[in-house]
């Protein structure tokens, strides 16, 4: 006991007096034995007006025409041949359906219906949704540069086509890190029949240090991998290990004078808190009855709905950058996946979670600090696709995406696209705006925020990227 | 003969000469246009920048052009590129700040009217600058001073800064530290114990040639190369189908344990199958350029990934060989190098050859996507395979025909059905028959065709058959190996990186800022490519490797950037070491004489503890007035743990293994796999057989900063985050080893205490450890017993736990 004492003291003694002085510089020489820049967060640009992000991914692109871009000159088309200059260079997935046979315009196949004071059309696909539509902010005519699954969602999350650069969330937390003390600071949440493609590269940190990639968790069971011990090692006492662990690094730490096991110290430590807040976070049990029907969540299932739940409550917890994922959007007129039951179905199971998640914030004041996003890598073309059944191809000119919170003018429609809704007329808005935009709500400047790899500052985006100054406020 | 060539030089310059202008015409250019150009256009196209590949530093420039061709076309000035550039009327639109003035437009268009009069042929060659160090040629500098060369010219730099090297290492820790470097393991206690009692001057060189020596030196090597050919077992993408490719794992593995000369190591893989022998194993070794990612996703143009394929050949081969960053040069000049987008492309053309899956191969190529492939087996086992595939091919002919041959009567079997049949078939197709014949559409008879086929018994049959026909087809192992196209795709700049928006041809060549290809009567190919690469006057590849190997075994390199020696790139701190390595190694190419050489080296074997008196003067430890700590790789830490609990398995090479992993990580790409764990010796076989899928890779691999295989690795992050603690405190596989250890700890010294608790220290730690630390060991065993006195295993499993989560245990230091 008496040996023991002397050995943390001594470990601390020295620690205090021989590695004290020019620790910082040693630290940051070690662990950036490189040409890297600081790996630490930098802090914003400047004031953010959002704290945190939810982004809403509906993998697969979701057909605008059927959701939120409504059509009523397409209606009058339905049926006739679209005409050849809309065509004209343009390339689309599947080109093979598109040859054989001319394609055909299709009418919205749902009806709309005006909702709020905004007076905006939402069709009936959405009828939750359509409650806060006067909390969104639509825009009609984002563009993207790849009308493949994967391609496009590496897209819009890393702003490369490219696989391999860090993804948004990555991004935002190398920026500004995160407030969550016992969560990472960019987390994953997946639903859906199968997971995003592209997997884990859409929550990459690409030649970012490796703690900026997301974390996925799992609304059932351990909500991080590896959070608690296996069945059958279950109960075995954690913290005399650690402090132990702890112990003999310290000495190490004495022995060496290398900052990068103080580094693994609290890393050890916040390790640790994860395993008692992990399991706080997916126990809804203090979650009001009333909050669970709202958002129609179950406890231990792995549904939209409890994710929403469990976005909040991340975000609650300082969450930076929450990421939901929900396939699959890819109606193009296959035996399941079309713009009938198939689109019935996975409207179902986002439009009363999506709802709730909103109200929910606002109730409790946080959707002045929560940016939310809603959209997928591309839209749907306005051409119906006959398949074994009905749907639409890929389409990347146009398409609609939501913004709420984090003060942006609610209520509102940005972008209007031509009577097929096939290009914008006004308003157009590439990805790298997107990015941009939810950069600079965070109080990142997308220009600045920068990284040296290969000789060359990278950014999320790219070269590009303009505000989208009609959803600020 | 002096005379001739002069004449045959005169007759070929007549057709510049003659163009002889008028002297108003050469006034106006002299007054109006040479102005305009000096004002808004040579900053960028003279000729050395030769932005885009154009020039505007004499007449013969901008007739001979750019990327998109001639700048000026005689037959028809008006629709000259130079024209359409600053008239803003294509997409190419000049100056791209803003369109010119009216007056300035006037005298240009004027200019070209004319037939773009210029007084005479004059090139500027503005080359003032001396050229980048990392192009000219590798120096043979002497070592400046006696004994071990390296530490001649570490001690030189240390010395002219006042800084005295750091003692050697003690013996334990170095010991371990070579083992870890060498074989990627640590030193067995009996290992350790033989090297701690020899008292011979040479007992570490003797270490270090055993090491050299053993399998685990090929394995160990092989994985820092097959970062660089980002190498996995899938195709990424979203389907991330399983690939078959382990074959040129091992072929690695093989040439580094037999240590086949570097040169010979990089002409197999780039080019193997062009050799005039082309032998299996050259075949395997293109496998190096064959780990490109491969898109299969349904509505794909193939040929757009092939495009990104051939780029990601170029770009690889950049950083690896050249330490170049090549890839800026895709989509626009280099903004910082001497690498312009048509030298690219020149690049790309050696690589765009390839008889792979490409817009050509149409939807069915989808069924051959991993061709080339290379099949192994007997000869009768081949004879057979091909057989059966024939076979198969004239049996699924047969059943076309068999099939167009029953199509007359699906009419009368959809007008027989009855509405309680219908109502039992799928929803698609319930939708399809709702649908009048005459309007339904290919995919819809298709589908509906595959439900009536199979009510008629003769299909069913013939079905069956095929079924049992494919049963008979052998298995054999194959490998993704490199073919060339017997003749050339024609290659293209890709205006903007635009593989839709094609400029001038280009022919396959090397830039021009380093030394030229050796002359050929034939076009270059992957061959004179692979030789130029490897080839003496390359000042480029062997420093590029000797740095690369530098930075493996001190944690930096020389060059700081490993994969750019670009002038953006940092500079070497010891340049006169880094060309002593460079010419030294392209003496035999011999990669394991490199690495002894480093390793035998006193600033290799220095101690790695902090200096903290220097932490103002040479924070970076760029000096190399110690050596480094370094946290173990992804593979190594997971071998550290199976080498002290003593389960490890050390089979080289084979197909890829499943360990265990945490529940749920397969299932994090689209297509939501179940890992089938492997078992027996499978599952404890060294980090680097781990199968790796790149949509879903095993997350215990990753979290240690394993590289993601999409590009080239070139050196991997050394994150240290609390994901990695809750990996070695409660991943599945962790326990078991640690368990192992506990046993291990057991049966070798039987009678416990102080004594197993050492010994369990000294199998993780390859040291004693201090007598602080046994009582804080001791306290804790106590603890846990303490808790469960019933249990003594479950204390001694604790004890184990707490080895395998030390931060020294997945440090090399």
């Amino acid at each position: 006991m008496a040996g023991d004492d002397r050995l943390l003291q001594r470990t601390r003694r020295h620690f205090f007096r021989d590695c004290g002085v020019g620790l910082g510089k040693a630290a940051l020489a070690s662990m950036f034995a490189s040409s890297m820049p600081a790996a630490a967060p930098r802090g914003p640009h400047f004031p953010a007006k959002a704290k945190s992000v939810i982004f809403l991914f509906m993998a697969g692109g979701p057909s605008q025409f059927e959701l939120f871009d409504f059509k009523p000159d397409l209606e009058r088309y339905d049926g006739k041949v679209c005409p050849q200059e809309f065509l004209e260079g343009k390339r689309f997935a599947f080109m093979e359906t598109f040859t054989q046979e001319p394609p055909r315009l299709l009418g919205p196949t749902r009806k709309f219906q005006r909702y709020g004071e905004s007076g905006r059309y939402v069709s009936e696909l959405l009828p939750h949704t359509a409650r806060v539509v006067d909390d969104l902010a639509f825009v009609t005519t984002i563009r993207t540069d790849n009308f493949n699954h994967a391609p496009a969602k590496i897209f819009m999350n890393t702003g490369a086509i490219r696989f391999g650069r860090p993804s948004m969330g990555s991004w935002v937390t190398y920026g500004i890190g995160s407030e969550a003390k016992d969560l990472p600071g960019f987390v994953v949440l997946k639903s859906g029949p199968r997971g995003p493609r592209g997997g884990t590269l859409n929550w990459g940190s690409g030649f970012l240090p490796t703690s900026y990639q997301g974390v996925p968790f799992q609304s059932g069971g351990d909500p991080i991998l590896n959070l608690s011990a296996p069945d059958r090692f279950a109960g075995t006492p954690q913290r005399q290990l650690l402090e132990t662990v702890q112990d003999l690094n310290r000495a190490r730490l004495a022995a060496t004078g290398d900052p990068e096991i103080e580094t693994r110290i609290n890393a050890y430590e916040m390790a640790y808190r994860m395993q008692t807040a992990g399991p706080e976070l997916i126990d809804f049990s203090k979650e009001s009855p009333k909050t669970l029907e709202m958002y129609g969540a179950e406890p231990g299932s792995s549904s939209f709905a409890n994710n929403c739940l469990l976005a909040r409550r991340l975000v609650e917890r300082g969450v930076r950058f929450v990421q939901l994922y929900h396939t699959d959007w890819d109606h193009h007129g296959g035996p399941v996946t079309n713009l009938q039951q198939g689109l019935d179905d996975v409207c179902r199971e986002i439009d009363r979670p999506t709802m709730a998640l909103i109200r929910d914030l606002k109730q409790r004041g946080l959707l002045d600090s929560t940016l939310v996003v809603w959209g997928g890598e591309f839209g749907r073309t306005p051409m119906g696709e006959r398949r074994e059944t009905i749907g639409r191809n890929h389409h990347i000119e146009a398409f609609t995406m939501w913004f709420a919170g984090a003060g942006i003018q609610a209520g509102q429609t940005i972008g209007e696209t031509d009577e097929f809704g096939f290009f914008p007329v006004k308003d157009k808005v590439h990805v790298h705006d997107v990015q941009a935009t939810i950069l600079h709500l965070l109080g990142l400047d997308h220009t600045k925020l920068t990284f040296r790899f290969q000789g060359r500052d990278f950014r999320l985006t790219d070269v590009h990227g303009e505000l989208i100054q009609g959803l600020l406020a | 003969m002096r005379t001739r060539v002069l004449l045959t030089l005169a007759v070929l310059a007549t057709p510049v000469a003659a163009q002889d202008f008028a002297p108003d015409a050469i006034a106006f250019y002299e007054d109006q246009v040479k102005p305009v150009l000096r004002r808004n256009c040579v900053a960028c196209h003279n000729a050395k920048n030769r932005t885009s590949g154009f020039s505007l530093a004499s007449r013969e420039h901008v007739l001979e052009g750019g990327n998109r061709g001639p700048g000026f076309s005689p037959e028809a000035p008006a629709s000259s590129v130079l024209l359409k550039a600053v008239q803003h009327e294509s997409d190419l639109k000049m100056p791209p700040t803003g369109k010119l003035k009216d007056a300035d437009l006037a005298v240009l268009t004027r200019w070209v009217e004319m037939g773009l009069p210029w007084p005479k042929t004059e090139v500027s060659a503005d080359f003032g600058k001396p050229k980048h160090w990392a192009f000219q040629p590798v120096r043979q500098p002497e070592p400046p001073g006696s004994g071990h060369a390296i530490d001649a010219f570490i001690l030189k730099k240390l010395r002219e800064n006042g800084i005295q090297p750091s003692p050697e290492a003690d013996r334990a820790t170095l010991l371990r530290r070579v083992s870890f470097d060498l074989t990627g393991l640590p030193p067995t206690s009996a290992e350790v114990d033989a090297f701690l009692k020899d008292p011979s001057q040479d007992a570490y060189e003797k270490a270090v040639d055993r090491m050299l020596a053993s399998p685990q030196y090929g394995e160990r090597w092989a994985r820092h190369w097959l970062d660089l050919a980002r190498y996995a077992d899938s195709n990424g993408y979203n389907l991330d189908h399983e690939r078959e490719i382990w074959k040129y794992r091992d072929w690695v593995i093989e040439a580094y344990n037999r240590d086949m000369p570097f040169d010979r190591f990089v002409i197999e893989q780039i080019a193997g199958d062009l050799l005039p022998e082309p032998t299996e194993d050259r075949l395997v070794a293109t496998g190096f350029h064959r780990n490109t990612l491969l898109n299969l996703e349904g509505g794909i143009d193939f040929e757009q990934y092939r495009v990104d394929a051939v780029a990601d050949r170029v770009d690889t081969t950049g950083a690896v060989f050249l330490g170049l960053t090549l890839g800026c040069a895709r989509c626009h000049d280099h903004k910082y190098d001497p690498i312009s987008q048509r030298e690219y492309y020149q690049l790309y053309a050696f690589f765009n050859n390839i008889d792979e899956l490409s817009g050509e191969w149409g939807e069915a190529g989808r069924r051959r996507a991993h061709e080339p492939l290379l099949f192994f087996g007997t000869s009768e086992e081949k004879a057979k395979k091909a057989a059966i595939r024939a076979q198969l091919a004239a049996l699924e002919a047969e059943l076309n025909e068999y099939k167009k041959a029953l199509d007359p009567n699906m009419a009368e079997w959809e007008d027989g059905l009855t509405a309680d049949e219908k109502a039992k078939l799928r929803p698609d197709i319930q939708f399809i028959l709702s649908i009048p014949r005459g309007e339904r559409n290919e995919i819809m008879t298709t589908a509906l065709g595959g439900v009536f086929y199979k009510t008629d018994p003769g299909y069913q049959q013939r079905q069956e058959a095929i079924r049992a026909v494919s049963k008979l087809e052998p298995k054999l192992t194959s490998t993704m190996i490199m073919r060339e196209l017997p003749e050339p795709r024609p290659a293209f700049i890709h205006l903007g990186g635009d593989f839709l928006r094609p400029g001038i041809g280009v022919r396959p060549d090397v830039p021009r800022a380093l030394p030229a290809l050796a002359r050929q009567d034939r076009a270059p190919n992957r061959l004179d490519l692979a030789q130029w690469l490897v080839d003496p006057a390359n000042p480029l590849t062997a420093r590029v490797t000797v740095n690369r190997v530098w930075q493996r075994l001190f944690g930096r390199g020389l060059v700081d950037t490993e994969n750019d020696f670009g002038t953006q790139g940092s500079k070497p701190t010891h340049p006169e070491l880094l060309d002593w390595l460079a010419a030294e190694f392209a003496g035999d190419w011999s990669q394991k004489k490199l690495i002894r050489r480093i390793v035998t080296s006193a600033a290799y074997k220095q101690s790695s503890k902090a200096r903290p008196e220097l932490s103002d003067r040479d924070p970076y430890n760029e000096l190399i007035a110690r050596q480094s700590r370094l946290r173990l790789e992804a593979e190594i830490v997971r071998d550290a743990a199976l080498a002290a609990s003593g389960l490890l398995h050390l089979a080289v090479g084979g197909k890829s293994v499943f360990p265990p992993q945490p529940k749920g990580a397969s299932k994090l790409g689209q297509v939501q796999r179940d890992i089938v764990v492997s078992d027996g010796p499978d599952k404890f076989r060294r980090g680097m057989y781990t199968h790796f899928w790149r949509s879903a890779p095993d997350p215990n691999l990753m979290v240690f900063d394993a590289p993601d295989t999409t590009t080239t690795c070139t050196r991997r992050s050394r994150s240290n985050t609390p994901l990695q603690a809750l990996t070695l405190l409660n991943d599945e596989g962790y326990f078991e080893m640690a368990g192992a250890l506990a046993a291990r700890m057991t049966r070798e010294v039987p009678e416990g205490g102080q004594a197993r608790l050492r010994h369990g220290f000294r199998l993780c730690m390859a040291r004693e450890p201090e007598a602080e630390e046994v009582a804080r060991l001791e306290r804790f065993f106590k603890q846990q017993l303490d808790a469960a006195p019933e249990d003594e295993s479950r204390a001694w499993l604790q004890v184990a736990r707490v080895f395998l989560n030390l931060d020294e245990f997945i440090t090399r230091e």
